[in-house]
């Protein structure tokens, strides 16, 4: 009974995303020539991810834009669902602003990333404030095609993937405990440290793997808006892609499972996602 | 009402000493509606008292009110000789228990009494020690490094007493405390409250809904209803004298009836099977007859609906036992007849 | 920290309230500026300020130039792929929804492959797919290849959504149910749909908007033709004009449309399931 309830899901699994990736696997030792790929098992593919000086600048690029995102989405995320659980009164308000937080998620990313093009521009919104406002005498430069805009367009598209499992974790905390703390003459903030923060810290957790692969997954974000200055490591990919280099976008794809995988593992060793939640 | 004559100390005591608390008019409104409606209370020093009432009736608002998690429409709340309306919940000299204990579910069951010591900057050393005295106190000592998930239902709420009296205050504050408990559990932390509050002599205010629990330990027992306080008194008085007819049903063990277009209470064990031809009763058909050990209830069912019990000894009853459907007549003495006000 | 109805608010509200309103203007701010942008006069450019205003992007976008794409059937096949993907997600979610109440061999195994099919770098999935397809020498097209890579994106959204709403069902009901002679298919239509409604409408709305708003897994598996994301990813790398901010303005407004139907559907529900009442104190 429930294996046939299960087996559509299972299905599609199998055949959409585990077979695939086990040709990737298979695929990643295999020999190639500008016209096309040869069975093989040569693990040339590998040694080359592992000795180009390319791979560690495209991983720690990568994991650069990972870790000021993940960073910049915890604080924002974890204050917006603080904000959202304990300082806003009635239920009402409370559904109200979440689903105006949740609105933008179900809008095209691709148009959110472009969204910032007349807002960074050199002609854009924000250098017209700052000539208006007499901050620097030259547009700013670095606000288009750069790091930052990248960034901020992570930040704009991944937060609330941090803040809806924070909510979710923070709505599970039973108010009689914050009042105990108040009881006790806790401060808010000694609250916070105390009883909110390791309370939600499951919410955290999942948040962090969903903004982490996300960051270390995306292309085309990173592609747009550094203006093709900066790649990560799916951005290579995807240029060896377009180049009908199969095996070895193959091996590196690959390696960087192996990273986010155990990237991931570490995570959820914190967390029983099932358990998060069903509960 | 005049539920304070009922709790008024001697005259010899200067007043800002006799009582551990004193509500003076308190309300709490929602949204137009009142939840509590002029609530006045005083409670004695070191005293047990019970706050008794259905769901709803404005129980719970009023314990909070006084914790400082809600705060008051309207009117005093003075704990020792202070008055407190305005202040934060750690800085009125209460402390609560909650309903649900509350436990922090990350911490142990001493950090989780340690806590308040450990929010005032308190070395970790000490205020662990201070906790396991507390621990002790209510013996849960060997229990100290446990989580509350792995804890019993009495333990948690042993925890959640030890926190709560760490800050020594001087009332303490029981929201329904025994309900989660199973009843042998419940007849034993019973016992252990009453130790408690008369070893710490300070007061403890309990909300309860079981009348039962309320006239086992309390000093005082407050009726509620509506928002109202319909009746505070001792329990004895409470029992003997209800007030009202919500009171005399609320509690239990009464009769409530129509005599000469007034009301008034009997108790039923005070109530016995007479004859059909007796002049003052109630007379009916039997509805129910509950054997319930050393005693019996028989229940019996009058005109428009109104019904009377009558609880008599096991003895009594066999020696003339009577059939459901059968006629009886409930028969009382008339000074256990007590009228009500309303 | 929550304080009572009728407390004085902390100061920490004014500071989070700040905090934000600073936030939904950050998250609404470019979309606005993009939605009037699109009106921009025939003479402006891709910024401010506005020359006039015109509709001269939008008859751009509907117009089959070959400066721009075919955006009309763009727009019409992913709105007719995200239909299809949204209801093969609701259907596939709702009955492993069920199936996941209770242990079954493997559920572990199934549950972790679906948040492993989550994380995964999206590129990945479609490279993965097109590279089984080639070397099965197969065809990719847009309802073989391309919705099977968007249901690995939309499924596991919605399991999620699937789980937190049977998560919360009451067993009881449904034990109830059994007792009062309902068979298993009587059960589910009707005990356990009405009651877990808003949570199947939501997963409606995720695979809708998933599927429709999908781009680095189509990419390399819908074939020859293009989806509405596609065909916005290839004018922002050529040609960039205000007709881009055109169409971004349709395809928000497509997804507003959805959404507000979607949350009209759920707050119906909720309130005819309250009886109008108000929740008690």
């Amino acid at each position: 009974m429930s294996w046939m309830q299960a087996a559509p899901l299972a299905l599609v699994l199998l055949v959409f995303f585990v077979a695939p990736l086990v040709f990737v696997f298979v695929v990643s030792f295999f020999d190639y020539d500008r016209l096309a790929i040869y069975p093989a098992f040569l693990l040339d593919n590998y040694a080359d991810v592992f000795t180009s000086s390319i791979t560690l600048q495209l991983y720690s690029k990568t994991f650069e834009y990972a870790v000021i995102v993940e960073a910049i989405t915890v604080a924002v995320g974890f204050l917006v669902a603080y904000f959202l659980t304990f300082h806003v009164r009635t239920t009402a308000w409370r559904i109200g602003l979440l689903v105006a937080c949740t609105i933008p998620f179900f809008t095209s990313n691709m148009i959110r990333m472009i969204s910032w093009m007349p807002f960074l521009g050199r002609e854009g919104i924000l250098n017209d404030v700052v000539l208006a406002m007499r901050l620097s005498k030259t547009p700013l430069d670095f606000l288009l095609f750069s790091d930052f805009a990248v960034i901020v367009a992570y930040v704009h598209i991944l937060t609330m993937m941090m803040a809806a499992p924070i909510v979710n974790s923070m709505s599970k905390i039973d108010k009689a405990l914050i009042s105990a703390a108040r009881d006790a003459g806790a401060s808010e903030f000694q609250i916070v440290r105390d009883i909110v923060l390791p309370l939600s810290r499951t919410g955290v957790a999942l948040g962090s793997a969903l903004v982490l692969t996300q960051t270390m997954g995306d292309y085309f974000i990173v592609h747009v808006l550094s203006g093709g200055k900066s790649a990560g490591v799916v951005s290579a990919i995807a240029t060896q892609l377009s180049a009908f280099e199969y095996p070895p976008a193959a091996a590196s794809s690959v390696v960087l499972l192996v990273v986010v995988v155990v990237l991931v593992g570490v995570i959820f060793r914190v967390v029983d996602v099932r358990k998060e939640l069903a509960g | 009402m005049n539920a304070h004559a009922a709790i008024e100390a001697p005259v010899s005591t200067p007043p800002s000493q006799r009582y551990d608390l004193e509500m003076v008019a308190v309300s709490k409104v929602y949204q137009g509606a009142a939840a509590v409606n002029g609530v006045s209370l005083r409670i004695p020093k070191a005293s047990y008292c019970c706050l008794l009432g259905p769901s709803g009736c404005g129980k719970s608002t009023t314990l909070r009110m006084i914790a400082g998690h809600e705060a008051a429409t309207s009117g005093d709340i003075l704990i020792g000789d202070r008055n407190v309306t305005d202040a934060p919940p750690a800085d009125r000299g209460t402390s609560m228990m909650f309903q649900n204990y509350a436990l922090f579910p990350h911490m142990s069951a001493v950090d989780n009494v340690a806590y308040s010591l450990k929010v005032r900057g308190v070395a970790k050393a000490e205020r662990r020690e201070k906790a396991r005295e507390f621990l002790d106190l209510v013996r849960m000592g060997e229990f100290s490094e446990r989580l509350p998930a792995q804890m019993s239902g009495g333990q948690q709420q042993r925890v959640a007493l030890a926190r709560a009296l760490i800050t020594r205050p001087k009332v303490l504050l029981l929201d329904e405390p025994l309900s989660a408990l199973d009843p042998f559990l419940r007849e034993h932390m019973r016992g252990e409250l009453k130790r408690l509050q008369r070893d710490l002599g300070i007061s403890f205010v309990h909300v309860t809904h079981s009348q039962d629990e309320a006239m086992a330990l309390a000093d005082l027992v407050v009726v509620m209803e509506a928002g109202h306080i319909r009746q505070a008194g001792a329990p004895r008085e409470i029992f003997e004298r209800p007030g009202t007819a919500f009171v005399a049903r609320f509690i239990g063990g009464h009769n409530v009836l129509a005599r000469d277009g007034r009301r008034i209470a009997v108790r039923a064990d005070r109530c016995r099977l007479g004859s059909a031809d007796d002049a003052v009763g109630f007379r009916g058909r039997v509805a129910n007859v509950e054997y319930l050990g050393s005693t019996v209830r028989v229940t019996v069912a009058g005109e428009n609906g109104v019904d009377a019990a009558a609880l008599v000894s096991d003895e009594t009853f066999f020696a003339a036992p009577v059939e459901i459907g059968g006629q009886a007549t409930l028969v009382w003495a008339e000074r256990d007849a007590h009228a009500l006000s309303d | 920290m929550m304080t009572e109805p009728g407390q004085p608010r902390p100061k920490s509200f004014y500071f989070l309230a700040a905090f934000f309103a600073a936030f939904l203007a950050f998250m609404y701010g470019p979309m606005l500026v993009i939605f009037i942008l699109s009106f921009q006069g025939e003479n402006g450019g891709m910024s401010f300020p506005m020359e006039g205003t015109s509709l001269l992007w939008f008859k751009q976008l509907l117009s089959d130039t070959g400066r721009v794409g075919d955006i009309p059937s763009a727009l019409l096949r992913s709105l007719e792929m995200a239909v299809l993907a949204s209801a093969l997600t609701v259907v596939i979610c709702v009955s492993a929804g069920l199936a996941f109440r209770r242990r079954f061999p493997g559920a572990g195994l199934l549950f972790y492959t679906a948040v492993a099919s989550l994380v995964m770098p999206s590129l990945f999935v479609g490279f993965g797919i097109a590279l089984g397809f080639k070397q099965l020498g197969w065809r990719t097209s847009l309802f073989t290849s391309g919705l099977g890579a968007q249901l690995t994106w939309t499924l596991p959204f919605g399991l999620m959504i699937t789980f937190a709403t049977i998560g919360r069902f009451d067993r009881r009901y449904e034990e109830a149910a059994t007792d009062l002679g309902a068979s298993a298919w009587q059960r589910f239509k009707d005990i356990i749909l009405p009651i877990i409604m808003p949570g199947v409408v939501g997963v409606a709305l995720f695979g809708f908007t998933l599927s429709y708003d999908e781009f680095p897994r189509s990419q390399l598996t819908v074939g020859a033709v293009n989806t509405l994301p596609l065909e916005i990813w290839a004018m922002t790398t050529a040609a960039i004009s205000p007709v881009l901010f055109a169409l971004g303005t349709v395809t928000t407004v497509v997804s507003f449309l959805v959404l507000t139907a979607a949350i009209a559907i759920i707050g119906l529900m909720v309130r005819r399931r309250s009886g109008g009442r108000a929740t008690p104190a």
